[in-house]
């Protein structure tokens, strides 16, 4: 009976735990299908009087929002295939292969952990321009790739060295050749870790605020997160129920992420738990 | 520099250095499509954008093969954009609503196209009389034209909160406006909503007081003139009125300034005309019992100063298609799509042609009509309005007004005093020195 | 993650170790690829010596000119900037904001993650919802993240301050984000909600690995739940909490998204850190060569906390594995 009761209060409390750091998700949710008029109501209520999905309608047919999610989009995938197929054949290299500047090579791409954003962004611009391509959806996958490139290569790096030699050997002494035995072998192998870092690389690009804010300024080109920030908070209005109806749907493709590849995704974070 | 004694580099020297180091030189190229038109403005509200976007299809078919694409920028972004614009030389064609003092700065590093051919398609006599002579900055040379007028320091007041609390006329000085604030504060609606952010809402504003205190930043040949009376007087003023307003108005901008009087938070408001079309779409319950007046000022024989920051046009000396681009800045005053315009905010941007306030399909707008009042007293002090690049009609052009507000001097007074509650002459001196040497950067 | 950490820090490290090239390379079948290697390794070096060598070498470079950001134009300066910036107390305030923000924001992250690892890893309904709820914050994008909590603290509408309004807590709304320290506190507060679950996620998986015989153990030795917390738990956890504070760190130090779009850096600059003095510089007052100064004088500032991260590390015995 006590250990039933123990149990009780155990979950309650973690419960509550969990609710009080959900609640700002929770409050967001609320919040998007409230009415305008009923935001501003005070003291504030909780629960909405009156549901309305009006703002989720107006965001869609009459803002540049689906604009904005198709770039997120692209600039995400096209910037996680990039960076993963670069970083696998690089992490390749770096567990498998033995050459001068191997090391010296790997310790720099930990310095670049070190380098804030800010740093790079004007002489990265002024790159843009010069090769043509400033102020377009490529001009930030380039941009990208200075913080996802040195993330998913140090994923990639630590996922391979966790496959066994042997693998390789075995298919190589069967007379593969080396590029026969990384995709035959290797790959296969890798798989996992590579699910995972595409999809820490997807969240990280379509999560970005600094470069999409400064290195482009056309709608044409303009990622959710600061499109949405530039339609809706302005001068003469700051559209919270947009604003937090826009916040849901920016966060549905990592629901849908989350939901569906949540064991890659906390395999990704854990591996380092199983080597220590 | 800051050093004008020291060479100055062009850019390519500097890039070419870069190159010396062995990495490169990163040429500047042009390359944008021949016919595209890139328009930029921070005034991006749905109605406005539906208004732009006729006058973009209009210009389009009168000129078979041109495409007009419109981009977003913010108040607070533009500065940071254009640089970034500027420094690669991928500059849009033409630029509309950034305030007039941030011109001046951009046209005294050369970046601008001088705009009197713009001037002279619109037709110089249209204007009101002394609308551009805030852009000539050089003899003869405008380096932009206006788009509009704003009153951005209109007292807004509720006349159904007055009567509850037993006031029978706008108050006139800061003492009145102080207790009006006073006693109709209560049961959860504030004071006044005046902004105390680090932002240039805060800057621009104080500005008002200042000079509503008898004062000015600068003298009329630009020497830094804080060390005043009217500026302590207008600091201390303004912290009063601390407790009068909502506790956030620490961080409060132009978006929460007008949603916090439009929400009926506040009972007091300080804002352009906009006021007008978010009530109407907002809340339209208190649409019936607002009403605008002239800012009050210290007492009454200390006259009203009404911030205008001259929504302009401009069009950077790089843009592409020059003539095509001067060609649609002077359709943007097209009567028909500039109605359409002006008619998206009503009584927020003005009218800067008088031919357009007299025309009958102007004045044909709701809120136009429904506060035809109030809307020709924001004309008619916007028109004699001033701000910080042009104090006062004694004043010279002030070009480096842009920069002393990003720099956030002025608004970090007004945090050092209202919130840190540092010292009054302390204050006044860090911002003194701060403003010189603002001047001095140029 | 934190295993790629690890590997980070094994290489800042330069341990001795046999990694699995160093095996391969005495497998007769594996000599004569270097060539291959190189080439495989190829694309990664030219992205690197495009997007990160060379702006960051421009940066060091433009730091010793004093230049107008939208010209581009200025002159040389040599080591003005950095003279400017050592007399400069808007630089050393940044600079202690940044260490207070990265000291209590990181301390808070720990604690909490660690906690609610420990209470993930227990039995309870629906954990694996409970764990995704746990978990999102950290996924979702920092602008959403910012403006639901600028929402929250709105101090008219919003929600906080009306149940604790409600609570008793408070008599009147509270000034979250406009004035100190409350604004500094909050900034603390979100960082350490949003960011909490990476240590959440890498303590768990670590947890899981722990075997059940050394609780045993330890039970049979007379330990309590706080015994074995102590003296089972934490030494196990060590090496992944060494690589976890390492990466967290670097990453709040460098956080610039969370504290502009929240604060940006006020009131006056009460939460301005280093990478937000480095955007002002640049882009609100136009000083590119100032900025530039700033951001390697961050740097250095990062390497020799890391330096000295490691250096305490070795001494202890503690050196990352």
């Amino acid at each position: 009976m006590k250990r039933i009761l123990g149990r009780v209060a155990f979950n309650l409390f973690a419960w509550t735990i969990v609710l009080v750091t959900a609640f700002p998700l929770v409050w967001m949710v609320i919040t998007s299908v409230k009415p305008q008029f009923e935001l501003f109501r005070i003291p504030p209520t909780f629960w909405p009087e009156q549901i309305t999905f009006e703002h989720y309608a107006r965001l869609l047919w009459e803002t540049p929002f689906l604009l904005y999610m198709r770039n997120s989009l692209l600039l995400s995938t096209a910037t996680t295939l990039l960076v993963v197929t670069v970083a696998t054949l690089g992490a390749h290299s770096l567990v498998r292969f033995r050459y001068r500047g191997r090391e010296r090579l790997a310790q720099l791409v930990l310095f670049t952990y070190l380098l804030p954003s800010v740093v790079l962004i004007l002489p990265l611009y002024l790159m843009m321009v010069w090769i043509g391509v400033a102020n377009s959806l490529l001009s930030l996958v380039i941009a990208y790739t200075t913080f996802a490139l040195p993330y998913a290569l140090w994923l990639l790096r630590s996922f391979m060295q966790g496959i066994p030699d042997d693998l390789e050997n075995a298919a190589l002494v069967d007379g593969a050749t080396r590029m026969g035995a990384f995709f035959d072998v290797i790959l296969p192998q890798a798989l996992p870790g590579i699910i995972s870092t595409s999809l820490f690389t997807f969240i990280l690009s379509w999560n970005e605020y600094l470069y999409a804010l400064v290195l482009v300024n056309t709608d044409e080109a303009r990622p959710l997160t600061t499109g949405v920030m530039n339609m809706l908070i302005s001068a003469f209005n700051i559209e919270w129920s947009l604003l937090m109806a826009a916040s849901v749907m920016m966060s549905i493709p990592l629901i849908v992420i989350f939901a569906f590849l949540q064991k890659f995704l906390t395999r990704g974070f854990g591996a380092g738990g199983v080597k220590g | 520099m800051s050093d004008r004694n020291m060479t100055v580099l062009g850019r390519r020297t500097l890039l070419g250095g870069t190159a010396a180091l062995g990495l490169g030189t990163p040429m500047l190229a042009r390359a944008q499509a021949q016919t595209t038109i890139r328009w930029w403005s921070p005034q991006t509200a749905p109605a406005q954008r539906e208004a732009y976007n006729f006058q973009i299809r209009a210009f389009e078919q009168a000129n078979p093969g041109v495409r007009v694409v419109f981009e977003a920028t913010s108040d607070e972004g533009y500065p940071a954009q254009m640089a970034a614009a500027f420094a690669s030389q991928q500059v849009p064609s033409v630029v509309t609503h950034l305030p007039s003092f941030a011109l001046a700065t951009y046209w005294q590093n050369g970046l601008l196209e001088p705009m009197n051919d713009v001037i002279q398609a619109v037709g110089p006599q249209n204007y009101y009389e002394g609308a551009n002579r805030i852009y000539e900055i050089t003899p003869g040379q405008y380096c932009g034209t206006g788009i509009g007028n704003s009153a951005a320091n209109m007292l807004w007041l509720r006349a159904d909160l007055m009567q509850a609390a037993g006031i029978s006329a706008p108050p006139r000085t800061w003492d009145q406006l102080r207790d009006a604030c006073r006693r109709m504060q209560g049961r959860g609606v504030f004071g006044a909503p005046l902004p105390y952010g680090r932002n240039s809402m805060t800057s621009l504003i104080f500005i008002c007081f200042v000079h509503g205190a008898g004062g000015q930043i600068f003298t009329p040949d630009l020497q830094v003139a804080v060390d005043s009376d009217a500026f302590r007087n207008a600091l201390e003023f303004y912290k009063s009125m601390r407790e009068l307003c909502p506790p956030g108005a620490t961080g409060y901008s132009w978006g929460e300034s007008l949603t916090a009087f439009v929400s009926g938070a506040t009972a007091t408001g300080i804002y352009t005309g906009r006021v007008l079309a978010n009530v109407a779409a907002q809340n339209p319950r208190i649409a019936d019992h607002i009403s605008c007046h002239r800012y009050p000022t210290i007492s009454a024989d200390i006259a009203h100063w009404t911030f205008n920051d001259f929504p302009s046009v401009m069009i950077p000396k790089v843009a592409p298609n020059m003539d095509l681009a001067k060609r649609f800045a002077a359709h943007l005053f097209q009567p028909e799509g500039y109605i359409r315009q002006l008619h998206a905010a009503p009584g927020h941007v003005l009218p800067v042609l008088k031919t357009i306030s007299a025309m009958p399909q102007y004045q044909d707008n709701a809120i136009i009509n429904k506060y035809r009042a109030m809307v020709d007293l924001m004309s008619e002090s916007a028109a004699a309005g001033h701000n910080l690049g042009w104090e006062t009609p004694r004043h010279k052009p002030n070009t480096r007004a842009g920069a002393i507000i990003a720099s956030h001097a002025l608004s970090e007074a007004v945090q050092r005093y209202v919130i840190n509650n540092e010292p009054m002459a302390q204050v006044v001196s860090v911002t003194a020195q701060r403003l010189e040497q603002l001047m001095r950067a140029s | 993650m934190a295993q790629r950490g690890a590997s980070a820090a094994r290489e800042a490290m330069a341990v001795p170790g046999l990694t699995a090239a160093d095996r391969a390379a005495v497998n007769p079948l594996d000599r004569g690829y270097a060539l291959l290697g190189m080439v495989l390794i190829a694309p990664t070096v030219l992205i690197f010596c495009a997007v990160i060598v060379y702006p960051l070498v421009s940066a060091i470079y433009l730091s010793l000119f004093s230049i107008f950001t939208p010209t581009l134009s200025g002159s040389f300066v040599g080591f003005r900037n950095y003279a400017e910036l050592a007399n400069s107390p808007e630089f050393w305030r940044s600079l202690l904001n940044n260490l207070i923000w990265t000291v209590l924001t990181l301390t808070l992250q720990v604690v909490l993650g660690i906690a609610a690892a420990l209470m993930l890893n227990q039995a309870m309904v629906f954990r694996s919802l409970a764990r995704s709820l746990i978990l999102f914050p950290y996924f979702v994008s920092t602008v959403v993240a910012v403006l639901v909590w600028r929402w929250l603290f709105n101090d008219l509408y919003g929600v906080l301050n009306h149940l604790m309004m409600w609570a008793g807590i408070l008599d009147m709304p509270l000034d979250w984000l406009g004035a100190m320290p409350n604004a500094m506190v909050s900034v603390v507060l979100v960082g350490a909600w949003k960011y909490f679950p990476f240590v959440v996620i890498a303590v768990l998986a670590r947890l899981q690995t722990i075997p059940e015989t050394l609780y045993e153990a330890a039970t049979i030795d007379g330990a309590g739940a706080w015994g074995r917390f102590t003296d089972v738990t934490l030494p196990q956890l060590r090496d992944v909490l060494v690589v976890v504070v390492l990466l967290r760190a670097i990453w709040d130090f460098k956080e610039f998204d969370l504290i502009y779009l929240l604060t940006g850096g006020g009131p006056i600059i009460g939460t301005q850190t280093l990478p937000l003095m480095v955007y002002k510089e640049a882009f609100g007052l136009n000083e590119m060569g100032r900025a530039s100064a700033v951001a390697v004088a961050m740097m250095l500032v990062m390497l020799v906390f890391m330096l000295v991260y490691f250096r305490v590390l070795r001494a202890r015995g503690e050196e990352p594995r």
